[in-house]
């Protein structure tokens, strides 16, 4: 069995590293490993989720992180310091709580904290700016590490990973997948999957499948490195800023991302006054400190905010994105699913790609 | 170490001030920066490496390296060499213990390499997962350059939205030069700079400069600054921001920072990139001891704020930097040990040379540096000779008696900013390394972002303020000024720095440009 993976993000190489025993697998990459949001997100995980799915798939991905590190023997600075969502205003808050009961019913370890607690954990914390959040399990893993790590297991195992190779063509025969072009030339495949993350789209068009997954921007940046002093990720839903501190001691940070018609990579400095301004409100030592560097990345999500994964009406032709903002923190299990899907024939009504 | 009789200079100290360096009190005057004021009172080390702890010392002077970040008065990671002193300031050296100077934690240079090398914090310790959490745990506690700040920056902070025709980034000759012809053919112009003063690296040549009467030949460089900021005074169109660093270009749209604590939003109709260069590093053993500097950060700390930078230095490199350089240290009462010049022949002009000799200074062609030799600062250097091949020729190699060493070995081009704005740039040797592609009239392939001077490529100053002159009147005249007469004097300029280049010198700039020019129109 052939099977042709395009993308070589979280998704794209989970999936190919869970394939490689039993089929014989190539990634076709446009760019390089790590130029898509795999390599431009700020690693925050957690399982402190707002639907059932989403909850299994993040708790699963987590241990899948813990023993693919081992097997692969590669350390993905996987930091499982906690992970903290603060609201500004009671109906955040509420909201919060809401999710707060199911992740609990289904045994994430989370509890509430009041400002002045979270002004214990993170120093320099000004309590006054946040009405309330909750403290459970997560943390921040290094993307760089996770997608090199893939990578070196991937190959371990014999899969061929083609970087600077984009996709011309699907082709396809009476509605079935033949294979694919690529830079030109022909590929043989039983299975074609779309791992292509903000570009997953066009790539299904090739195929002649509709894709409607919403494609969105976000903005980041980095501070000059520090002495370790925030332990947990934090999030603000009301804002939707949100930071840590990098295993080298750089605070990262950025805003939850917009909509946007094409996915393209260019920074802004109307994110930087934003982000400044939140980020200082929230810790006022930050103020004063130097930006080091910013960037953009995209992503796409599925329309009702799942993630897209299952075969399409064209035969072979599997979906395989919309993990929106979730890629790190579920992108492991999801690549299992994806195996699954291809070796087993399963589907996921709630992923389904013929859901909308 | 403070110089007081200078044969060119008159250095003229501010008040003087207490700061407190690791809580000890040292003596400094207004206007020089915590570097050069810690530098006169003897400290060498500034700073410790981020993995290694090797120390660091004063390099650039001009804010851009890493090796003088200190805490100041609470705030961590601050380019000192970029801060002015107060009275009272406090400034403590970071990521040592208990500080800089003797930071226990450089015993790590010696072992860490063993136990824990380069790369192996992904590869080492990851199993069983017991082992991989807690070394990851416990390396996480070595991280990080400054400690968090201690107290909240209590800086004023404010916004200002500016629209103009024409933003210059960089006060130095190309720069000021492109604010003075755009102004004069009517044009409003903001005029920003990262230094309080304009003139950019002019400030420090204090030698004449070569060409013809045109080119204001047989001017010192801190004269013609002083001529251009006097101009630039002049012309009412102008708005000079000192202190004011530009930190991006979003399409059109200018970022600035003004003195730390105002935040410019600037939307010009054209900009001119004029940042200059900055220093080129060498490769050799303990090429980061404290003692090995930047020819351009020596000349700052002794033509800008008339400190020796020690007894007896190395120069490495012969081109017209290291040759002005030694003569410039001779002035200012250094020894110079000796000019080692790994080319068979001195790169620079015959003159400098000639006079170099006459002072009795030793030039060593066809050698380099092999390695600077001390334990926490420069003692002395080794120099080795150089084959045809350019390898070291065993046996040859010669111990230099110095307490400092001078990289004098060329400029890259400041182009981070043009690479970031999303111009098309091109690696060209003959013009100091990524530039960007222009017109004649230096307009780059982001329709409205010129460029002008050291970053559009290494030459010199008369160069750069032609080119500077020229991206300005060519702005001015696309917005809609000066008219016919505009365009007389964009041509005449042309045709001058055309001439200009024609001497040998200029072949090798030429060749360059030839690599990166468009034809007509550009953009």
């Amino acid at each position: 069995m052939k099977i042709a993976i395009i993308g070589s993000g979280i998704v794209g190489l989970s999936a190919a590293y869970n394939l490689a025993n039993s089929a014989e697998v190539i990634v076709f990459e446009r760019r390089y490993p790590l130029y898509g949001s795999s390599g431009r997100n700020s690693g925050g995980i957690t399982p402190m989720l707002g639907s059932k799915e989403l909850i299994e798939l993040a708790k699963k991905s987590i241990r899948i992180y813990d023993s693919v590190q081992g097997e692969v023997n590669f350390n993905f600075l996987l930091r499982k310091d906690g992970y903290l969502k603060v609201a500004k205003n009671d109906a955040d808050l509420d909201e919060l709580e809401k999710e707060y009961h199911l992740q609990k019913s289904m045994g994430v370890k989370v509890r509430e904290v009041d400002p002045y607690e979270i002004k214990n954990m993170v120093q320099g914390f000004n309590p006054k700016s946040v009405e309330g959040g909750f403290f459970g399990e997560g943390g921040v893993i290094f993307p760089w590490p996770v997608i090199w790590g893939y990578e070196k297991g991937c190959k371990e195992r014999g899969v061929e990973i083609k970087p600077m190779t984009q996709v011309s063509e699907v082709v396809v025969e009476g509605g079935e997948v033949k294979g694919l072009k690529a830079n030109g030339e022909f590929y043989k495949a039983d299975f074609v999957v779309n791992a292509a993350g903000a570009w997953s789209n066009e790539i299904s068009k090739l195929a002649g499948v509709e894709l409607n997954n919403t494609i969105i921007k976000e903005e980041i940046c980095v501070l000059e490195s520090l002495k370790p002093f925030i332990d947990p990720y934090i999030l603000n839903v009301s804002n939707g800023v949100y930071l840590s501190q990098s295993a080298r001691g750089e605070v990262v940070g950025g805003i939850l991302g917009k909509e946007v018609s094409n996915p393209e990579t260019s920074s802004s400095l109307d994110f930087l006054i934003k982000y400044a301004k939140r980020a200082v409100e929230m810790i006022p030592s930050l103020k004063g400190l130097s930006v080091l560097r910013q960037w953009a990345g995209v992503y796409d999500s599925g329309k009702d905010g799942l993630p897209v994964i299952g075969e399409t009406n064209v035969k072979g032709f599997i979906q395989a994105n919309g993990l929106g903002k979730y890629g790190m923190t579920i992108g492991p299990a999801a690549g299992e699913l994806v195996a699954e899907v291809i070796l087993k024939g399963k589907t996921y009504d709630k992923f389904s790609p013929e859901r909308f | 170490m403070r110089l007081e009789d200078h044969p060119i200079v008159e250095f003229k100290r501010g008040k003087e001030v207490t700061i407190y360096f690791n809580g000890k009190p040292i003596k400094a005057y207004e206007g020089e920066t915590v570097a050069s004021a810690l530098y006169a009172a003897g400290v060498r080390t500034f700073s410790r490496s981020f993995r290694f702890h090797r120390p660091r010392g004063f390099f650039c002077a001009i804010g851009k390296c890493s090796s003088c970040l200190m805490e100041v008065d609470g705030i961590p990671n601050i380019r000192v060499c970029k801060v002015y002193v107060k009275d009272g300031m406090q400034v403590r050296t970071q990521n040592s213990f208990p500080n800089a100077d003797n930071d226990l934690l450089g015993v790590l240079d010696s072992i860490i390499d063993r136990f824990y090398p380069h790369g192996s914090h992904y590869k080492k310790f990851n199993r069983p997962r017991i082992l991989r959490e807690f070394i990851t745990k416990r390396v996480r506690g070595f991280a990080g350059t400054g400690n968090p700040p201690k107290k909240v920056f209590e800086g004023e902070a404010s916004f200002e939205e500016i629209e103009t025709d024409l933003a210059v980034v960089g006060g130095g000759p190309a720069g000021m030069s492109a604010a003075i012809f755009a102004a004069k053919a009517g044009a409003r112009v903001i005029l920003m700079d990262e230094n309080p003063f304009l003139g950019g690296q002019l400030v420090k040549q204090t030698h004449r400069f070569f060409g013809s009467g045109r080119h204001r030949a047989g001017t010192r460089g801190i004269r013609i600054a002083t001529i251009l900021a006097d101009e630039i005074k002049e012309l009412k169109n102008i708005d000079v921001r000192f202190e004011t660093k530009v930190f991006g270009i979003y399409d059109g749209i200018v970022g600035a920072v003004e003195k730390e604590k105002k935040l410019l939003r600037i939307k010009p109709k054209k900009i001119v990139v004029a940042t200059g260069a900055y220093e080129r590093t060498l490769i050799f053993e303990n090429n980061d001891l404290p003692g090995v500097y930047g020819a351009g950060g020596v000349q700052t700390l002794m033509n800008v704020y008339g400190i020796k930078p020690g007894n007896k230095g190395l120069i490495v490199g012969s081109g017209n930097v290291g040759l002005i350089l030694t003569y410039q240290l001779m002035q200012a009462g250094v020894k110079v040990a000796a000019i080692v010049e790994a080319m068979p022949r001195i790169g620079g002009y015959f003159v400098h040379a000639a006079k170099v000799r006459r002072l009795g200074v030793p030039i060593y062609t066809s050698y380099t540096i092999q390695r600077a030799i001390g334990k926490k600062k420069v003692e002395a250097a080794e120099i080795v000779k150089l084959d045809e091949n350019w390898c070291p020729v065993k046996g040859s190699e010669k111990r230099i008696e110095c307490d400092f060493i001078c990289i004098a070995i060329g400029l890259s081009p400041t182009h981070e900013l043009l690479y970031q704005a999303g111009c098309e740039m091109k690696f060209v040797p003959e013009l100091g390394g990524l530039v960007p592609v222009r017109n004649k009239y230096g307009e780059t392939t982001v329709e409205g972002v010129y460029v002008a001077g050291d970053v559009a490529g290494i030459e010199e100053a008369t160069a750069a303020m032609m080119e500077g002159r020229i991206a300005g009147i060519d702005a001015a005249i696309k917005i809609g000024y000066g008219g016919d007469e505009a365009l007389k004097i964009r041509e005449e300029v042309v045709r001058d720095l055309k001439e200009f280049r024609e001497g040998p010198f200029g072949a090798r700039i030429v060749a360059g440009l030839q690599k990166v020019t468009m034809e007509e129109g550009g953009a």
